[in-house]
């Protein structure tokens, strides 16, 4: 797992590749944790470069959206891999979390 | 042609991480497409690790991946309390509001929608699983 970030503006892109597994799902949270700031206005996580997640990559987003409706940021995904999304729709986390095609969209969508 | 594959692992979270790497030798093997690797292993993270946290297993978890030309058959024993994943769990609310998602309960139901057949039996003291996934959907 690897995650890498840019703040732009008050938008924060969160890029995650690899895999999040039950194995670096903690460690995946205390990075998101550590990159999203109170003063971020919009979060994008970008999982194009995400080859597998498994249930406990999906508490830690799921998380991680609760934190951010909390203090009132917007936040959505982009870019997932087929299975990815399919991992995501099972869940039934589409329902809840936005997911836009790619980044340059997410952001026409948060930010209007 | 059939082949088949044969793991026997302690029941801890140090030996679950060995599963992914057999996986993919196997699906390389035997040609799998990128997206049946990704399933196959979800399913045995998922399983795994509620063998490992919540079943109370100590002697080694079994696992077996069989493939023919149609469909893998996955069986993961463990002798752990029994507990039917076909059964013992209600499926998550998986349209309630944001806020009132709990956090996990999702891993047996990833597992219940992903594969294309299940069967839990309870045999000399274990918990089997036996399930199939079709190659082409």
């Amino acid at each position: 797992m690897a995650i890498d970030f840019q703040r732009n503006q008050g938008t924060l892109i969160i890029e995650a590749a690899e895999r999040v597994d039950s194995t670096n799902a903690q460690r995946f949270l205390e990075d998101l944790d550590a990159a999203i700031e109170p003063t971020d206005q919009v979060v994008i996580l970008d999982m194009e470069k995400l080859t597998y997640i498994s249930s406990a990559g999906l508490r830690v987003v799921l998380q991680t959206a609760k934190t951010l409706q909390r203090q009132n940021s917007g936040f959505a995904l982009c870019a997932l891999s087929g299975t990815v999304r399919e991992v995501f729709e099972i869940s039934g986390f589409d329902q809840v979390i936005a997911i836009h095609p790619s980044q340059e969209e997410a952001i026409a969508a948060l930010k209007g | 042609m059939t082949a088949r594959v044969d793991l026997k692992i302690a029941p801890s979270h140090e030996q679950l991480e060995l599963i992914p790497a057999a996986v993919e030798e196997f699906a390389e093997r035997d040609n799998w497409p990128p997206d049946l690797v990704f399933k196959l292993n979800l399913v045995l993270e998922e399983l795994g690790v509620n063998i490992v946290n919540y079943s109370g297993a100590t002697g080694d978890i079994e696992i077996s991946l069989v493939s023919d030309s149609e469909r893998v058959t996955v069986e993961i024993a463990d002798d752990g309390r029994p507990f039917n994943p076909l059964e013992d769990l209600d499926s998550p609310d998986i349209s309630a509001p944001l806020g009132e998602r709990p956090i996990g309960g999702l891993g047996v139901h990833i597992v219940r929608t992903m594969m294309d057949e299940m069967r839990y039996s309870r045999e000399d003291g274990k918990n089997k699983l036996a399930m199939t996934k079709l190659k082409t959907e």
